[in-house]
């Protein structure tokens, strides 16, 4: 194992000094012919799988395939907001222990990836969505996780912009905060898991699409790429937008269906918003940076598609919907829209784990949260591929759940899940 | 400094007036924009940069002006270089401390060197409870100005438009394609960005202005030309959709136009590039088109010495209008033979210029113009390419779809008469195509020659809106962030306010240069919307927020009643006293306005099959007269919606279902009659708003109805679960029904909406001495749930199957198909799921609340609370709850853990009902 | 947001209509197995390509209708 140059204050004084240059955060390998693991997506999922797969267990000889470049899917496209207050057991300790692992992530990757817990909080503008949120307090509770109800006056007090009033149109009757909940800077998750990989000898491949997967007699045997084939006995399908259609290379089908998900950034203003507010009533998710641009977001796009391009309906949905919550921020200006790609399964929880082809996996379905998830995924999944036990943190997220009729319970809860 | 008149000035020298500018009042003219008066008056330093807060003053003199975004009274962020200033406006300078001219944070750009690109990455890791302090600091420099605390006065307004050309760009060659298009009898929405129509002619020469002079006459003159200024395209969407934010409308704030051309013609000529170079970014250096567009537009004099640094006309032309203006131009730099500048030199503005000579000249003024940028991004977003050109250093667009066209600078290179030649062919060529004509092409301008010129010798600032340099871009590419993207993301270049369209090129090329690639191989220019920055006011309009009232609203306010937001409806929660209203009902008798009920009229032959499928319980035995109650789930057997449908007559039933499920159930009847069975002849009309509905409940409701109504209540004339015809309170067609959601005798009537509150006031007078009363719908939701009644979404969620909703008893297995049957068979055969139970707290006076957490050992969730409420009836808390099925067992004690951390014994009761099991009540 | 052109009303936006979903045929309910129902519940093509969807005219003529769209670039066969 390769030490990678340290960072930190001392590092940046010395070579500001000095004028030497960093080295490369990571570096371009050939591909070799076989590796013993090939990880397919090179966002979050894929990055930490990797680098968990090395880090703790010793397992370096991976290659991770990334069609473009490093994050540009999913993990550079999410509103980077990041909670545990879900509402079933098991959604709740799985997220828990990602924000645990972000907490003591930029320690334990040497890279700081900005992880602001600022706290999150969740509107409700109807009796039902008070009661939801109840039963996810209550859930979070039980579970250890800091969640409590606020009533309009209490939400009045933490964000001064918000219309408690009874004028808006959905005037606002209570709130779930959780402080532990706020944001990270996404982009640097993805290089300081990057990083460590590299430096733990992972390969990472960008510009290298998978367009192939063999199997022979219901093992995974490798994956074509346009660069050349690997043979691997073990492959981990981490794809994110595309999970499906990797899926299909390998001839397992899954019950995803891909839909855009759009967001949008305001022009910088002076901070003033602490936390992370949402309304789910009004589908819109709002926080400010520490640049001091606005990070909107909404629910998924009304219909399925893989194009990227963005709608004008998006922003005046959001637009109308935040102003409902904020009046005082018309004169704020939308600087740039994006949208991702989202898997999203029929309950609302993500695909982890094995699949009818050996030595297949897949970690996908990941619908509007998973980049929350990317450490524990992570995690739990170099956990799986290491030792071929299923961790008891994913085992309700497998595959077989939906033919055998045991859909996990986060349907139950309200429509936006941020 | 103000010149004397110039010839194509901007300014109304007969309108003077005065504004402030960080605490100090300065004159301007009518016509100034708030940068041009300061300018005038000797300012030149209007902000501080991002990272390092070095001082910034005027590049580009126009809209995309990075330097000088200040604050305008409440509003952050404007562009102090286009919006034209007012008497009286308040400027101030954004994120200074304490002042524009002694900025405390300035002191970074004595650590410069090690604020390098994403030095933040780097540092403040250790020791991790710090990060929080760090990252208080790090906010504190960020950029922009303040939001206000109050909403802002002034409306937004958004409008359709419906030109079938439109052109975006009001230079030569956009006005002469207006022209074209408007000759050939079409209508043309002609946009553009500035607040006057002519593009760069505006600032040009007498030959430039004659030739503006005639074509605003032609355009003012021709017949279906609409003309917008101070307005921008904001976007191509799909389905040919082109939006113009309007900056400047009379009466609002702004406004958003949305218009479906026919044809889209782009004509917004050329974006010119700033130079790369040590120093680039002071106070001082200006594009030449920024000079030329003060000394002729606002007689501006930028400068006393001037060094120019030309590779094109425009810089020539700067040239001219510089020595016309009195500037001492020292030396004329030209970059078509090899000139350059090598370093600019100065502090708080440019003190000297570094010449590739050797030589160095003192001056206070760089003028450069070394190329062009075509703002290709609205062909891009309309799904065109851009190609990049190196004879010409720019980019063009590229394959075009049919219906966007190009015209003028950004396609090519001439001279005023070529452009307005181009323009009219691509405006003749747009009218073809909008009547539908097979595209022909359209020769195209060609782009001169150019040299390559994106950055000098020295580091310079690339994106002076984020403060990345190129050394910053080379930086990045050495640690391995060497695609351009990932670029981009690691310095934040092109990520702020300019939104790449000064510096997406030249970082592009930067990192081509680092990188070993071409320019083509390392990054395109695909545009994004919004091509500028639009506000949340436009972009939300007029907030339109539709809300349902029923006929009877204005009565329940009028009487006090305490309002309810129930998705689409407005509804009376209470009069005041829901336990009294409850007590009302059970005791004599209460009225509830229940319009929002969904309602669909169903006629035809086939509906008896249609409510066989759709619901799981049986229908096909339902005699005419009769009602009954039904449950559908969706095919995955989760329960959807409840509801009581009658049989008014053969082959007409009137469906009610949930107030929240109305439109779904509608929208679920009619796709599984159009397209799973079409061949079934129903129809349906929903009728909620048709209808006003009451339900009169209470046992001297049969008394208190049937003093208005001819219809025979007699118990065995009209028994439970049948419905009626006939008149109420002197008004025809009322359907009434004999149903029992609030566990009391009680008839439902619906009555044609516009005579709903003559009924509802009819009821209450002639029932005043049974002690009629008005009940909303917190009395309805205790009478239910003392009832057992369930309200699905709330006593079921997502995943609660029928058998889990405690209805067994409807689910009939034995139908040879119903939506949802094979889920319902299987999980009939299990036990693994929750199960609705009555609960009842062992203490009579705990009501835990709703979504409560029922746990075993301690901690393990086995169901939940799903509806609590003190009954005024029994005097206890009565609940439902869902339970795994393992304890649904009458008798069994559950273990109720409440928000406060008590954990509180409850009992499952033998039924849902808590009072009236039997049914005797409602039967009476 | 793109048009879809509706056989009763024309081009429309397509935020008239509501999306259902991918066309699929309801299986036999008396002889399905759990995988055929839990197929039909839960599976989907989900191709970045030409693909039969429902859809609803909602805020038109209330007709169920189907669209033939590419799901990889929004373009709807006419």
């Amino acid at each position: 194992m390769t030490r990678p140059a340290r960072y930190s204050a001392y590092g940046l004084a010395r070579r500001g000094l000095t004028g030497a240059a960093w080295p490369p955060a990571w570096r371009a390998h050939e591909l070799r012919p076989s590796y013993d693991v090939v990880i397919v997506g090179g966002g979050v999922h894929g990055l930490a799988t990797a680098h968990y797969l090395a880090a703790k267990h010793g397992i370096t000889n991976v290659a991770l395939l990334e069609r473009g470049y490093l994050g540009g899917g999913g993990s550079g496209r999410n509103t980077a907001i990041i909670r545990s207050n879900y509402l079933t057991p098991e959604g709740v300790r799985f997220y828990d222990r990602s924000l645990t692992l972000y907490e003591s992530l930029a320690a334990d990757l040497n890279f700081n990836v900005m992880f602001s817990q600022r706290g999150h909080l969740t509107l409700a503008h109807s009796d039902s969505a008070l009661r939801t949120m109840r039963w996810r307090a209550e859930v979070n509770k039980l579970q250890g996780v800091d969640s409590e109800l606020l009533d309009p006056a209490e939400i009045a007090g933490l964000v001064p912009h918000v219309d408690v009033s009874d004028q808006p149109r959905y005037p606002i009757v209570g709130g779930l905060f959780h402080p532990p909940g706020g944001i990270v800077r996404h982009d640097a998750v993805v290089w300081g898991y990057a990083r460590a990989a590299d430096a733990n000898g992972v390969h990472l491949h960008q510009d290298t699409e998978v367009v192939g997967i063999d199997v022979v007699d219901g093992r995974v045997r490798g994956v074509r790429t346009n660069r050349g084939p690997i043979a691997a006995p073990v492959v981990v399908n981490c794809t994110a937008g595309w999970s499906s259609l990797v899926c299909e290379l390998a001839g397992v089908e899954v019950p995803i269906t891909t839909y855009p998900l759009q967001a949008a950034v305001t022009e910088p203003v002076r901070p003033f918003l602490d936390t992370v507010v949402v309304s789910g009533t009004l589908h819109v998710y709002v926080s400010q940076t520490d640049r001091g641009e606005l990070v909107f977001g909404a629910s998924v796009d009304p219909y399925p598609s893989y194009s990227t391009r963005g709608s004008l309906e998006f922003t005046e949905g959001v637009a109308t919907h935040v102003l409902e919550l904020m009046p005082a921020l018309a004169k704020l200006r939308v600087l740039r829209q994006w949208a991702g790609l989202c898997d999203m399964t029929p309950d609302f929880s993500p695909i982890m784990g094995r699949t009818p082809v050996d030595g297949f996996y897949v970690d996908i379905g990941w619908g509007t949260y998973g980049f929350k998830a990317g450490p524990v995924a992570g995690e739990t999944m170099a956990e799986l591929v290491a030792t071929g036990t299923t961790p008891e943190l994913i085992a309700a997220f497998d595959l077989a759940r939906f033919a055998e009729g045991r859909l996990v319970g986060e349907r139950g809860a309200a429509a936006v899940g941020h | 400094m103000r010149l004397p008149p110039q010839p194509g000035e901007a300014i109304d020298r007969t309108t003077a007036f005065t504004f402030t500018w960080d605490g100090r009042s300065y004159p301007a003219y009518a016509g100034d924009t708030i940068a041009s008066a300061l300018a005038a008056a000797g300012v030149r330093v209007f902000s501080r940069s991002l990272k390092y807060h070095r001082p910034r003053g005027l590049l580009t003199a126009d809209f995309h002006d990075p330097g000088c975004l200040v604050q305008v009274g409440d509003e952050p962020n404007v562009r102090a270089a286009h919006r034209r200033v007012e008497p009286g406006m308040t400027v101030r300078p954004q994120a200074v401390w304490p002042s524009l001219r002694w900025d405390v944070k300035s002191a970074n750009q004595l650590v410069g060197k090690a604020l390098t690109a994403g030095f933040y990455y780097k540092t403040f890791i250790k020791p991790r409870p710090l990060w929080p302090a760090y990252e208080r600091v790090l906010r504190r420099f960020s950029p922009g100005g303040e939001v206000p605390a109050e909403p802002p006065d002034g409306r937004y307004d958004q409008r359709y438009a419906h030109p079938d050309v439109l052109v975006a760009g009001g230079g030569p060659a956009g006005l002469a394609a207006a022209l074209a298009a408007a000759e050939a009898g079409l209508q043309v929405l002609l946009v553009d960005e500035q607040h006057e129509l002519g593009g760069h002619l505006l600032w040009g020469d007498d030959g430039d202005r004659a030739a503006l002079r005639d074509l605003r006459g032609a355009v003012a003159a021709a017949d279906g030309i609409e003309v917008l200024t101070d307005a921008v395209v904001t976007g191509r969407y799909d389905g040919g959709r082109v939006v113009v934010l309007q900056r400047s409308a009379p009466g609002v704030v702004e406004r958003l136009v949305k218009a479906r051309p026919r044809v889209l013609v782009a004509a917004p000529g050329l974006i010119e590039r700033p130079y790369v170079v040590a120093g680039n970014d002071l106070p001082g250096v200006l594009l030449s088109t920024a000079a030329r567009r003060l000394v002729n537009r606002y007689a501006v004099r930028p400068g006393q010495r001037a060094v120019v640094l030309t590779a094109n006309n425009s810089g020539d032309a700067a040239v001219g209008d510089l020595t016309r203006a009195g500037v001492d131009v020292r030396r004329v730099l030209d970059a078509r033979r090899g000139d350059d500048v090598v370093r600019v030199r100065g502090r708080r503005g440019v003190r000297a210029v570094e010449c590739s000579d050797g030589s160095t000249v003192a001056c206070d003024l760089l003028v450069t113009a070394v190329g062009w940028t075509a703002p290709t991004s609205l062909l891009t977003m309309a799904g065109g390419r851009s190609r990049y050109l190196a004879s010409a250093a720019r980019f063009v667009p590229a394959d075009l779809p049919d219906d966007v066209l190009a015209a003028g600078g950004i396609v090519g290179d001439g001279s005023t008469a070529d452009l307005v030649a181009h323009g009219r062919a691509v405006g003749h060529e747009a009218a073809r195509r909008a009547r539908g004509l097979p595209p022909a092409h359209v020769a195209d301008l060609e782009p001169g020659p150019h040299p390559e010129l994106f950055h000098g010798r020295s580091n310079g600032i690339v994106d002076l809106a984020e403060d990345v340099s190129a050394d910053d871009l080379r930086a990045a590419v050495a640690e391995g962030y060497d695609s351009i993207e990932l670029v981009k993301r690691y310095t934040t270049a092109t990520m702020g306010p300019t939104q790449g369209k000064l510096e997406a090129v030249n970082t592009i090329a930067v990192v081509a240069a680092a990188t070993g690639r071409s320019i083509e191989e390392t990054g395109t220019t695909t545009g994004r919307p919004p091509y500028v920055p639009v506000s949340l006011g436009v972009l939300a309009g007029r907030r339109y927020q539709p809300v349902r009232r029923s006929p009877m609203h204005t009565w329940h306010v009028e009487h006090g009643a305490t309002p309810l937001v129930a998705g689409a409806w407005i509804r009376p929660d209470h009069y005041g006293d829901p336990a009294g209203e409850v007590c009302a009902v059970r005791q004599g008798v209460g009225i509830i306005d229940v319009t929002p009920l969904g309602k669909l009229a169903l006629h035809g032959p086939d509906v008896a099959d249609l409510l066989e499928l759709l619901y799981v319980n049986r229908w096909r035995k339902l005699a005419v007269g009769s009602v009954r109650y039904g449950v559908m789930c969706t095919e995955d057997g989760v329960v959807l919606d409840d509801g009581v449908t009658g049989r008014l007559g053969e082959d007409r039933y009137l469906m009610t279902t949930t107030s929240s499920g109305a439109t779904t159930v509608e929208h679920w009847v009619e796709r599984w009659l159009q397209t799973e069975r079409p061949h079934w002849q129903v129809h349906l009309v929903p009728m909620t708003d048709a209808y006003a509905s009451i339900n009169v409940a209470g046992p001297r409701s049969r008394e208190l109805v049937g003093r208005l109504t001819d219809i025979d209540l007699a118990p065995e004339a009209f028994p439970y679960m049948r419905v009626r015809l006939g008149r109420v309170a002197g008004v025809a067609d009322c359907v009434v029904w004999r149903i029992g959601f609030t566990g009391e005798l009680s008839f439902e009537l619906h009555v044609p909406a516009a005579f709903g509150q003559r009924v509802w006031e009819a009821l209450l007078e002639v029932g005043a001495d049974l002690g009629v009363r008005p009940f909303g719908v917190e009395a309805q939701r205790i009478l239910r749930l003392e009832k057992g009644h369930l309200i699905v979404g709330q006593d079921t969620d997502g995943l609660t199957q029928a058998y889990g909703a405690g209805l067994d008893w409807a689910v009939k297995l034995d139908k040879d198909d119903f939506v949802g049957k094979p889920e319902l068979a299987w999980q009939r055969a299990r036990d693994d799921y929750l199960v609705l139970v009555g609960l009842q707290p062992v203490d009579p006076a705990v009501v835990p609340p709703e979504s409560c957490q029922i746990i075993e050992d301690g901690q393990r969730i086995v169901g939940r609370v799903t509806s609590s409420r003190m009954s005024p009836t029994l005097d206890r808390a009565v609940c439902l709850g869902l339970v795994a099925a393992r304890l649904s067992e009458p008798g069994t004690t559950v273990t109720v853990l409440l928000p406060d951390g008590r954990r509180v014994p409850v009992l499952v009761m033998p039924q849902l009902a808590h009072v009236d099991p039997e049914g005797v009540r409602l039967r009476g | 947001m793109m048009l879809l052109t509706c056989p009763h009303c024309g081009a429309r936006d397509a935020g008239e209509f509501d999306y259902v979903g991918e066309r699929r045929d309801r299986p036999d309910v008396s002889r399905a197995t759990e995988q055929e129902w839990r197929g039909y519940l839960y599976l989907r093509g989900n191709r970045a390509d030409w693909t039969a969807e429902l859809w609803h005219h909602r805020a038109g003529c209330e007709r169920f209708l189907t669209v033939v769209r590419h799901l990889g670039t929004d373009e709807v066969r006419g």
